[in-house]
Parts: C-alpha cells; structure tokens; sequence
C-alpha cells in the first residue's frame, strides 16, 4: 500500500473510554462527534462503545454480515448475523437499504427479562453485553423484548441459544482481538467506509441517533452527494 | 471439502419432479462452468438438439465461493445449455449474471440447479432451504408479468408482507428467519414470446443476457425460480478468509482517498463506476444516489438512485438509447429492458442497425422492409417503448399483429436474413455482427484476443481480462504521478500468465505477431482462466483478473497468488493458480469436445466477411506491441484479418491445443491426458474423434 495513503487515512481515533472521560470530563454534554450531535456521557454500566452507520454510505454488499457469521459461528450464515441490512432492489435511495445494529443500550431489555442472568455486560470487554449460552434456556424472552424492529438479539436455530453483537469480544474464528477496545469483522472488512465506532454513548431516545454522516469530500470526488 | 452444500437440485419439469445430484459426483471440476458443462455432457445424450427441444438441460451453477467473503466472487451465478441467439448454430453456450441469487442457493444448501424437461402449463419454482415446490403461476397471475411485478409478487407471497422491514420465517420446519428478500431468476415478456434475445433477469438489473436463455425458459414454460435461504456455508480457514478479504481492500478503491484515476479512466475499480450515463455529464442522474454492489463484493460497481430508475443498471444497459430528447428516458429505457427482460446489447445494435436502414430509406410502410416505427421520434419515450414492445411481443409494439416484431424478436441477424440483407450486410460491416450472429463487442481486428476467444468458442466471450491495459494509451491510463512503461505493463502481465510466461511475446499486438504461435498462447491462457477461475470459481469479470493495479505496491495487482488464497480458505484445499489454469483447460476441451458433438468443424470458425475485407479504424485506442524491437502502445488502424494467415494462427492454435488440425476435434490422447477418456469415447463413438497429427 501506498504508505502516504496509509497516513491519510481517516479513520475516528479510538480512545478507551477512561481516557476520553480524563480528557473530556466526566459529564459532556452535546459533544460534536466526527459531524455529528450526541448525547451525554455517564452510565457507569453501559458499554463501552457503540457502533454507528451511514446508511446513505452502505452499499448493500452485505460484507459486514458475512464476516460477522465468518467470525463468530465460523460459516457463513446471514440469518446468524448480528448485523442485518434489510434492502429493495427496486426501492428509491436512501430508503432502499435499513442497516440495523445492535445499539448496544444503556439500559438493555435483553439483559432485564433474562430469567438465567445468561445476558449480562463483560467487564473483560468494556462492559458489552454477551451471551452465556450455558444459561440460556431457550425461552426467546431476550429476543422478544428487544424493542427495535427488526429485533437485534438473534436466535440461533443451529446451536439453541440467543445471541447479539458482542462488538466482537468472542469471535473464536478469526484469530484478532476484538471488543471495544479491539477490532471489529463488520468496520473492518466494510469497503465503503460506512461503519464506524464512537466511545460516546449516542442519544438513546433518538431512533436515529446510532445513524451518522460519515460522507466527506473523498466520497463526493466518486459522484456521490454528501447531504 | 467445504465451500459446498453437498446437492445439486435436479427438476423435471415435465414430470414435475424433483431430484438430487450428489455434488461429489461433480466436485473435480471445482464449481460453476466446469460442473455446468460435465452435467450437460452426461444429461443430454443427443447433443445435437436445438436450445428449443424439451430435452435441453439448463443448469445453474454456484462456486464453493458463492455465498462467501471473497471479494468480487460471492454472487456470480453461472447459466449453461444450448441457447438460441447464436447464428447459424445454436451453440451449447454460457452466461452469468450477478446479484444474490447463487449466495442465497447456497444459504438454501444447494450448490446449483439442473433444469430438464418442459412443463405443459406455466410454472415456477420456489425454494426454501431444502422445501421445494413446481407450483403453478396461475395461482399469482404470474405468466405475462414482467421481470418486476414477477418478483414482487413472489417476495410478497414468500415472505408474507409487501414492505418487509422486519425479520419472517423463512424455513417452517426449524422455524429459521431471514430479513433478505428471496433472491428471483424470471423471464419477462420476451422470454415468455420466446424472443432469442431474451434474458433471465435477478432483481433491478443483473442479467442472464447471451445466449437467449431467457427464451428457453419459456419454452419450458418456468417463469421464475425463487430462492430463500438461512443455512450456512462451510468455510475452512475462517480466519483467514476474513484477514485475507481485509488486505484485498488494498487492492480496491480507497474511498478515503480516491486517487484521480478513479474518476477517470481506472473506472472499473472506483464504486458506481459501471454505469455509462454517470460518465457523461450532461447524462448523469441528478438527486441522491448510492453504490450499489453484488453480495460480498467489495467494489460495487452499479448505483441506486433517489429516481428509483435504473438502479443497478450497469454496462450496456445504461447506454443502449443515449439518442434521448429527455435523460429520463434512457433511465426509463434501461428499466423497460430489464423488466421485459432482453438483452442490452443486442437492443443496442439492432436499434442502431435499423437507424440506417431508415436512414437509407429502406424501413416504412411500402418499402424494402414494412416497420412500423416512425423513426422521426428517436429519443421519444413513446419510441422506445415501441421498439422494446416489438421485441418483447413479437408485434407492432401497440398491440396489433405485424411480421416486424416477429423479426425483431428473432434478433437482428435472423431478422436480417428474413430481409435478405444478411449476406451482404455483413460482407461490408453494416451489420457490424462478426463471430457467431452476435454484435460487436471488442473488434476481432485489433483486440485480438477478444475476437479469437470468441470465434474459438460460442459466443461473444465478454471478458475483459487484458481489455484495461489496451482501452487507452500508456499516458492516458496510467496518468497522475505514477505512469507505467509499455515494457513494465507487459512483464507485469505476463509474469502472471503461468504456464506461458516465458514467452514474452504473448501480448505483441503487432500485425507482425498476430497470427503467431505466441498469438496462440495469450488467447488459450485465456480461456483456460476464464473457464475455471471466473466461470467456475465465478470471481467477476469486472473485478478479475488483478493485472496491473494503481493502488497496489508497485502497481502489481494480486492475481496469482489471491485467486487461491481465497479458494483455499474456503475449500481447505490446496489448489494453485497453475492448477486452476490446469483444470480451465479441461473445461475448455470438454467444451470443444460438446460443441464438436453438436456438429463444429474447424471450417466453421469463420469471422463475417468484413472482418477480413473492411479495415479497422478507431479513434484512440492503442494496443500493447513490439515496435521496432521496443514495446509500445500501438494504433492498430487500417488492419484487417488476413483469411489465409487466420487459417494458419487456427493450426498453429489446434497444435497447441493437441486438437486435429484438419478438423478441429479434439484427440483421444490429449482427452485422456487430461482425465476425459470417456468424453473420448464418446467422440469416437459419434465420428467426432480427431486424429493426431
């Protein structure tokens, strides 16, 4: 690779959360964030980051879904995804494609109605929410109760048990370190740039908010419009 | 090995039935093309049936990539059977088209399906993980549909909803659920009036183009075959699949760093970047638009649109009428194409084609040829939707009964011949219809290995393997900072072109060198790479090879070593890319080996006469070449093909190939060094055997 192109690249710093709020404060409110507004910080408990998305940005290969089931299940399954976009061939943009990721909330249904504790946030991995699939029990409650259309905790068919995106902390077939802290399959392997991640927890009663404008000048040079 | 399901649906739809072929009963040929054509041979026992005859066997091939990470490869699907475009012989042929539709097959765990037999009333298949149905298209109103309402009405009966937002049940018995849409093959219109220029088509705009097979299905009477799936797809090296698909992202457009070739002239790479009416400013759609990729892929080449026309429209589709009074109409044009489901460039040169003729008075009421277009509204809406009409209806494009439309819907060369101006036509290139009743894509005199490959085989061959490095000048192409010079762009080329590249004459252009043995080793490099890498494996056209590449080190692209690498990941084989060269190579007889079954003989590989007679002229585009002893881009114009010294380049060409040099039939011992003795057998058993020289 070009190595200048390298250093140009543009990806959003991550910074672990501990360093952010040293920097930051520990209540920031309305910080602009990589173009765009989000919500305070606080939440002890929530996870650690959270994935965003530009929809307009997304190009419908499903890539992101291929290597989430690649790393977490070891086949390729879009069912088992934990990362779903939902598109019209025919449909007018940008309401042609609906990218859903797990938004990670602050105050999980998921994790509440679990009558195992089978949900509960990792401390090895910056508080994300993950399966205990030993506890699971089958009862679904946790992919019932996730209040998102379509719902972001999955069942899996295959192996009996719920599961949702654990920002990549236990993907035992792919051979990187993943978390919040770590890399995750979906940004990582997204060829438009249209994933990102952000240590600030977006507005959690905005249904948009987990939604960003990462289009810039480079996306316009390809004939694509920013706005 | 993974990568497969492990079954490969067999219908009849004559007894509308269905079946299961072991896929390791067809493993050895790897995937797509090279299991398409070992099923045709060992199905249809009479090889010498037209594409019509209930007895032609279609199949529909995945790759053990399909449905995976590998950039550029997942979605291909690959058609086979005898078509019916081609002239003067309906050829065994090929197509692929993009899309979804080979991933979801996998999801659904089959790794292709094999269509046999002719139903008596309209039908379609519809598959949902391992539950199949023939069910009837009456229940739906499906036949006479076009291609959109077909798969909207499909979607809506499968998944239960008119605007799926949500998750559905996809598989009754373990309760599965998907959020994808069931990925749709269908025949519009034309296919169901039988035009042999009809296209199977998948979504808004992939399409299954040459070789007419939109028409054999309606002669099967199968309108669609719908597919929903939620299983997985074995990868072996998981890991390594995902590490390997990261680093190609360095081989592909960063777009967070678009390099000015990509707005230019390395258009292929660049996302949204096959859409021709997007490289025209005064053509371009205005509003909101986004890329637009195939399943997997990581270099989107096609767009959607806030219009919502021509979504994922590509390539000759988005310029086949560019004559327009209103750029709508062309978007609008591309989607009727589509929708009545016929071929984009074939539409595109017969419009052209019959533009002359009008110019030279011989099209009207009263005249030479009795055409009910009024050719004083080309770039009308209403002109277009005539003359597509015609085609897809077989009549007059309002409704009323007219020879025209019957004519036009046997495609152009047939037609012509019905107007007896074939002969003629192409003797002097107005009818600029070169190998096998197909239109001009590459012109046979200069881009050589485009118009051999193609007369060689069955049909336009459409792959654009050296087709970059010859569409512009050294200057043009490799502009910016970085340039490369003609000797750097051919080692980098040719040290990929295992077991050939030693020779380093292969990509001489040169009249010199055009009918010379090394000649002969570029064009057979080729169809041995196309027929097990991008037919068989299925990595896309557009994307593959990896030759010359601006953004990668020193500009080597990654062909050669990222082929296997992703094969092997997925597989948990070990294959090389010389043994994928290896294994094209057999495709590529057993394919001879059919069509010399249904009736090839060397006499019949023939350009139109033009080809040898008229010269070739071009604007700017030069080829790779020696000049003087030194390589350069060199201006081809003013070359014909020389008839005798053609003769002499296919002998040298059978020679290498171990083929009978008087006949073109293959040998019993080039056969059996390959692993086809039976295919030998076969031959000998119909007097299609050669004899060595």
């Amino acid at each position: 690779m070009d190595n200048n192109r390298a250093k140009k690249g543009k990806e959003i710093l991550i910074m672990k959360r501990r360093d952010f709020i040293k920097l930051s404060g520990v209540a920031v409110v309305g910080v602009c964030f990589n173009g765009c507004d989000i919500g305070p910080i606080g939440k002890e408990k929530a996870t650690w980051g959270f994935l965003l998305a530009d929809v307009k940005k997304c190009q419908g290969c499903l890539s992101c879904m291929l290597a989430c089931s690649l790393a977490h299940e070891g086949a390729q399954n879009l069912s088992l995804s934990r990362i779903q976009i939902l598109q019209n061939s025919f449909g007018k943009f940008p309401d042609d494609i609906t990218l859903v990721q797990c938004r990670q909330c602050v105050e999980p249904a998921c994790v509440s109605v679990c009558p195992t504790g089978a949900l509960q946030p990792d401390p090895d991995f910056g508080n994300v929410t993950t399966v205990d699939v030993s506890k699971c029990i089958g009862c679904k409650r946790c992919v019932n109760a996730c209040p998102y259309t379509p719902g972001r905790t999955i069942w899996n068919v295959i192996d009996n048990h719920s599961q949702k995106c654990d920002l990549c902390a236990n993907t035992p077939y792919w051979d990187q370190t993943g978390g919040p802290e770590g890399k995750k399959a979906c940004v990582e392997v997204c060829p438009m740039g249209a994933l990102t991640f952000t240590l600030v927890i977006p507005d959690q009663e905005s249904i948009d908010s987990y939604n960003v404008n990462l289009r810039d000048l480079e996306w316009y040079k390809l004939g694509f419009p920013i706005f | 090995m993974d990568g497969y399901t492990g079954s490969i649906l067999r219908v009849n739809l004559t007894t509308r039935s269905t079946t299961i072929i072991d896929t390791d009963d067809y493993k050895a040929w790897g995937g797509g093309h090279g299991m398409g054509s070992a099923i045709f041979f060992d199905l249809v026992t009479d090889k010498t049936i037209d594409g019509f005859d209930p007895d032609n066997v279609v199949t529909i091939m995945t790759s053990p990539l399909s449905g995976t990470l590998t950039p550029g490869c997942s979605s291909r699907t690959e058609v086979q059977g005898i078509g019916v475009q081609s002239y003067p012989k309906e050829w065994f042929t090929r197509s692929n088209f993009g899309g979804r539709f080979s991933a979801m097959l996998k999801f659904a765990g089959w790794d292709g399906i094999v269509i046999e037999g002719a139903s008596d009333v309209p039908v379609w298949l519809d598959i949902r993980d391992d539950t199949v149905e023939i069910r009837n298209c009456t229940d739906l109103s499906l036949w006479g549909t076009d291609t959109r309402v077909c798969q909207e009405t499909l979607w809506e009966y499968v998944t239960g909803t008119d605007d799926l937002v949500d998750w559905y049940t996809a598989n009754s018995e373990n309760g599965a659920r998907s959020t994808q849409l069931p990925a749709v093959l269908a025949i519009g219109q034309a296919g169901e009036n039988l035009s042999r220029i009809a296209a199977l088509i998948h979504d808004a705009g992939n399409a299954s183009g040459q070789g007419g097979f939109g028409a054999v299905w309606g002669s099967k009477k199968l309108k669609a075959i719908s597919v929903a799936g939620t299983g997985s797809i074995g990868v072996s090296d998981p890991s390594t699949l995902i590490n390997a698909r990261i680093e190609q992202k360095e081989y592909a457009c960063d777009v967070s760093d678009v390099l000015e070739t990509y707005t230019s002239v390395h258009q292929q790479s660049a996302p949204g970047r096959m859409v021709i009416w997007e490289l025209v400013p005064f053509f371009k759609q205005t509003g909101g638009k986004r890329p637009q990729a195939c399943m997997g892929c990581h270099s989107g080449c096609r767009r959607r649109y806030e219009s919502g026309l021509g979504n994922e429209a590509s390539c000759s589709s988005t310029a086949f009428y560019m004559g327009v009074k209103k750029n709508e109409y062309q978007y609008r044009a591309t989607d009727l194409l589509n929708q009545f489901g016929i071929n984009a460039l074939e539409a595109h040169y017969m419009l052209e084609y019959l533009r002359a003729l009008d110019k030279e008075g011989a099209l009207g009421p009263g005249k030479d040829i009795d055409c009910p277009l009024n050719f004083s509204d080309y770039g009308s809406w209403e002109f277009v939707e005539q003359f597509l009409k015609m085609i897809a209806y077989r009549n007059d494009g309002l409704g009323n009964d007219h020879a025209f439309g019957n004519s036009l819907a046997e495609g152009i060369v047939r037609a012509a011949g019905e107007w007896g101006r074939l002969e003629d036509d192409l003797a002097t290139g107005f009818l600029p219809y070169p190998y096998w009743g197909y239109p001009i894509h590459y012109d046979p005199r200069a881009q050589l290995e485009w118009g051999y490959g193609t007369i060689l085989g069955d049909r336009d061959i459409n792959e654009h393997c050296f087709y970059n490095i010859y569409r512009c000048s050294s200057s043009q192409y490799y502009g910016g900072q970085k340039k490369l010079s003609p000797e750097e762009v051919a080692d980098i080329v040719m040290d990929k072109m295992v077991p050939f590249q030693d020779d380093r004459a292969m990509l001489d252009y040169s009249s010199e060198n055009m009918y010379s043995e090394h000649m002969a080793k570029l064009v057979a490099w080729q169809r041995y790479y196309t027929r097990f890498w991008k037919q068989s494996a299925l990595f896309c056209d557009n994307r593959w090879p990896d030759f010359v590449n601006p953004n990668a080190p020193d500009m080597i692209g990654s062909t050669g070593t990222a082929e296997p690498t992703f094969y092997n990941a997925v597989t948990g084989g070990i294959l090389t890319f010389q043994d994928g060269i290896e294994l094209g190579r057999k495709i590529w007889n057993l394919d001879q080996a059919i069509w010399c079954l249904q009736g090839r003989h060397r006499d019949m590989v023939q350009f139109s006469e033009y080809i040898y007679s008229v010269p070739f002229t071009t604007l700017d585009k030069k080829w790779l070449g020696k000049e003087n002893g030194q390589w350069n881009f060199l201006n081809v114009s003013g070359r014909t093909v020389d008839r005798d010294k053609f003769e002499e380049f296919k002998t040298l060409y059978y020679q290498l190939e171990g083929w009978d040099i008087e006949t073109g039939y293959p040998t019993r011992s080039t056969l059996e060094t390959l692993g086809l003795k039976d295919v030998a057998d076969e031959l000998e058993l119909q007097g299609k055997l050669g004899m060595a020289s």
